[in-house]
C-alpha cells in the first residue's frame, strides 16, 4: 500500500491544500511519495520534500509552466509508474477535478472525488450537494482520490525527504494554455461589508431581492449577497455571489436566507463572525455552520425582522 | 457537425431525500426527477451551435424507464435524436462504468463536440466527463463558461476559484463539461414537445455496447458502503415560537453583537 501526493503550485508556491494531502496520506497510513509539476520548480520540490513530502518526484519542464490537462495527465501517470503507488491523492481544485478523472480512466482505476475524511477504511464524501454523506470503499486495485481543500488540517512539521527528477513526454499534449483572466473588480465589494444579508434559490423570484432581501440589508446598514443559482439565473450580477467561485467574505454578521449550505457556498462565508440561517428545511446543511437558526418561511421572518430593526433604530 | 450531449436524470432539487432500506442510496419511489441542472446548460450550449449553423444534436442518457421523460424533454427543446441505455445490468455502476458506456456510444457516433455537465446533482462526482474524454482519446475541459468554435478549434474559458478564468485552446473533436450559468436555458415549446414525439429514441443495453463486464456492481472498482444524514455537530441554536418571538430573539442577538 503506497500513496502518491500530487501537489499543486499557485502563485509561485506549493498550495496549502498540498500539505493537507500530506496529512491525509498519513491518516490513510503506509508509505507515500509526492509529485511536483511545473517549470523551474526544483527548489520548491526540495523544500516540500523536507516539509513532509517525503520522496518527491519533480516533473520539471517548460511545457508544464502553466496547467495543461494533457501534460499534467502524462506527468501524474509517469509518477504513478515510478512510485508504484496504488492510491493517488489530488486536491479537488479546478485543475485537480479537470485532470484526476482522466488519470483514473487511463489507469483503469477506481475514482472517488471530493472526500473530506477517511474513516473505518472508507473515504467519506458529501452527496446531494451536502444533504447526505456517503462512505465509499476502494477495491483492491489502484484508486485516484480527490480531497476537498480545507477539510483536514495541513501537515506542518518537517521530515527527511529527497527529490528525484521525472522525465515526462508532453509532446502529445493537445490542449494549449492561452491566458488567465483575473476576476474584474466591480462596484460591490462584499469583502469590506460588516453585515451581509444573502438570498439563495429559496428566494424564488428576482423581484423578491429588492422587495425582501435588500430592505433587511438596508435596515441593518449592511450589504446584500447571493448564492450562485441566483447569479446563474441572471437575478443579480456576479459581484453579489458569495462562495468558492465568487467572493470570500468575513462580516461580523451574515444572514443566509433560503440558502441550503452547499460546500461551495460555505467556503465563501463560514469565516463570518456570526451566522444566522433562515431556511424552511430543518435538515439544510447551513444550520451546521450557523450559530443561530430559524426553521421557517423567509417570507414571514425577513419582512417582520426588517420592520423590527427599523423600529428598534427609531 | 455532430454534437453529443450526455445528460443524467436526477432527483428534483426540492425532493425530500430519505435513505433507502439497505442504507446505500436514497428511496427513489414517489419522488420527482428532472434533468441534472448542469446538463440543461450543456444541452442549451449545443442547441445554440445548432441554431447558429448546421448541427445534429444527439442526447444520450443512462438510466431506467423514467429517463425517457428527460430525453423527451431534451428532444422537445430541439435535440434531433436520443440514445437511451436502459439495462438493469448498469445498476450499481461506478463513474468509470458509466464513462465506459458513454465512451462506447461516443466511439460509434464520432462527434465533433461532446457536451456534458460539470457535476451531477445527486452523486456530485465530477468524474464522468474527463473519463469519457480519456477513453475516447479526446481533449477536454471542465468548468466551461464560454466556448468559441472556429475551424478545428474550440477556445474555452474555464472557471477557476474566486471568479478567475483560464483560457484554453482545444483542437476538436473535444469534450466540454460545462459550469452552471454559461447561458440561459430555453424551455421546450408546445410545438417542440409535439415534434419530439416523432423523434427517435434508440434503446441500448450494456451488451449491445460491449461493456457488460465493466458495469454494474460487479464491474465497479469503488463501492458506496453507506449513505446517511451528516452527523449533527454543534449546529445552530434554533429560535422557535411565533414570528414575533423569533424576531425578538433575532433583534436581541443583533443588539448583543453590538450591531444595532
Ligand atoms: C465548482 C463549483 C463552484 C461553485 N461556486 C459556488 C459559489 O461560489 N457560491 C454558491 O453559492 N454556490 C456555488 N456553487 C453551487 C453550489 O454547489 C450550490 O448549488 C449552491 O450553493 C446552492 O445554492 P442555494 O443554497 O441558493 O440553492 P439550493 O441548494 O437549491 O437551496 C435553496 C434552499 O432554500 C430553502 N427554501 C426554499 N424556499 C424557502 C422559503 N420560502 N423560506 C426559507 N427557505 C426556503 C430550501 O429549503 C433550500 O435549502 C458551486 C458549484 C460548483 C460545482
Ligand atoms: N447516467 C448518466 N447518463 C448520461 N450522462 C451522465 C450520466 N452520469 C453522468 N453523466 C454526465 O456526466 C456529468 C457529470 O456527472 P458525474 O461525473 O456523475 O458528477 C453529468 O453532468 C452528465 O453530463
Amino acid at each position: 500500500m503506497s500513496t502518491l501526493i500530487v501537489t499543486e503550485i499557485q502563485k509561485g508556491a506549493i498550495r496549502e491544500a498540498s500539505y493537507e494531502l500530506v496529512a491525509f496520506a498519513q491518516k490513510i497510513g503506509g508509505d507515500y511519495a509526492s509529485l511536483v509539476i511545473g517549470s523551474g520548480v526544483g527548489d520548491l520540490a526540495t523544500a516540500f520534500a523536507g516539509k513532509g513530502g517525503g520522496k518527491t518526484y519533480v516533473a520539471d519542464d517548460a511545457s508544464l509552466a502553466d496547467y495543461n490537462v494533457d501534460g499534467y495527465n502524462a506527468a501524474i501517470q509517469a509518477a504513478v509508474a515510478a512510485s508504484g503507488a496504488t492510491t493517488i491523492l489530488v486536491s479537488n481544485t479546478p485543475s485537480g477535478w479537470d485532470v484526476a478523472p482522466r488519470v483514473a480512466a487511463a489507469l483503469d482505476a477506481g475514482f472517488i472525488s471530493d472526500v473530506f475524511n477517511h474513516q473505518d477504511g472508507n473515504f467519506v464524501r458529501r452527496v446531494f450537494n451536502g444533504k447526505l454523506d456517503a462512505q465509499v470503499s476502494a477495491g483492491g486495485g489502484t484508486t485516484v482520490v480527490t480531497v476537498q481543500p480545507g477539510a483536514i488540517a495541513p501537515f506542518e512539521g518537517s521530515a527527511d525527504g529527497s527529490t528525484e527528477a521525472l522525465s515526462v513526454d508532453t509532446s502529445g499534449a493537445r490542449a494549449k494554455f492561452v491566458e488567465t483572466k483575473v476576476a474584474e473588480a466591480k462596484g460591490v465589494d462584499l469583502s469590506k461589508a460588516e453585515i451581509i444579508v444573502s438570498g439563495g434559490r429559496g428566494v424564488g423570484d428576482p423581484e423578491k431581492f429588492p422587495e425582501v432581501i435588500q430592505p433587511l440589508a438596508d435596515a441593518l446598514g449592511g450589504a446584500m449577497g447571493a448564492s450562485r443559482p441566483v447569479v446563474d439565473a441572471g437575478w443579480l450580477p456576479h459581484e453579489y455571489q458569495v462562495g468558492s467561485s465568487g467572493q470570500v467574505v468575513t462580516p461580523k454578521l451574515y444572514v443566509a436566507c433560503g440558502i441550503s449550505g452547499a460546500i461551495q457556498h460555505l467556503v465563501g462565508m463560514k469565516g463570518s463572525n456570526f451566522i444566522v440561517a433562515i431556511n424552511k428545511d430543518a435538515d439544510a446543511p447551513i444550520f451546521e455552520v450557523a450559530q443561530l437558526g430559524v426553521v421557517g418561511d423567509l417570507f414571514e421572518i425577513v419582512p417582520a425582522l426588517t420592520a423590527a430593526i427599523t423600529a428598534a433604530k427609531g | 457537425m455532430k454534437i453529443l450531449v450526455a445528460l443524467k436524470q436526477v432527483p428534483h432539487q426540492d425532493a425530500r431525500l430519505d435513505v433507502n432500506g439497505d442504507g446505500t442510496w436514497i428511496k427513489e419511489d414517489g419522488i420527482k426527477f428532472e434533468i441534472n441542472s448542469y446538463d440543461t446548460y450543456a444541452l442549451e450550449e449545443a442547441l445554440r451551435i445548432k441554431d447558429a449553423g448546421e448541427a445534429e444534436v444527439v442526447v444520450i442518457s443512462i438510466g431506467p424507464d423514467r429517463v425517457t421523460q428527460a430525453l423527451r424533454t431534451a428532444l422537445g427543446m430541439g435535440a434531433d435524436r436520443a440514445v437511451h441505455v436502459n439495462d438493469d445490468a448498469l445498476v450499481g455502476s461506478d463513474s468509470l462504468g458509466i464513462a465506459k458506456t458513454l465512451a462506447a456510444i461516443g466511439k460509434e457516433e464520432s462527434p465533433d463536440l461532446v457536451f456534458m455537465g460539470l457535476m451531477s446533482d445527486d452523486g456530485n462526482a465530477s468524474a464522468v466527463p474527463p473519463m469519457v474524454a480519456e477513453l475516447m482519446g479526446l481533449t477536454s475541459a471542465t468548468g466551461v463558461l464560454k466556448a468559441e468554435l472556429s475551424d478545428g478549434n474550440v477556445r474555452v474559458e474555464r472557471e477557476l476559484e474566486g471568479g478567475a478564468l483560464e483560457v484554453v485552446d482545444l483542437p476538436t473533436p473535444a469534450l466540454l463539461a460545462v459550469q452552471s450559468g454559461l447561458n440561459q436555458v430555453r424551455y421546450a415549446s408546445l410545438k417542440g414537445i409535439m415534434a419530439a414525439k416523432k423523434k427517435p429514441i434508440d434503446v441500448k443495453t450494456a451488451a449491445d455496447l460491449g461493456v457488460a463486464d465493466a458495469v454494474g456492481s460487479g464491474g465497479a472498482k469503488v463501492k458506496i458502503e453507506k449513505v446517511y444524514q451528516p452527523p449533527k455537530g454543534d449546529g445552530a441554536e434554533l429560535l422557535e415560537g411565533s414570528t414575533d418571538e423569533i424576531v425578538t430573539g433575532l433583534v436581541n442577538k443583533i443588539k448583543e453583537l453590538g450591531l444595532l
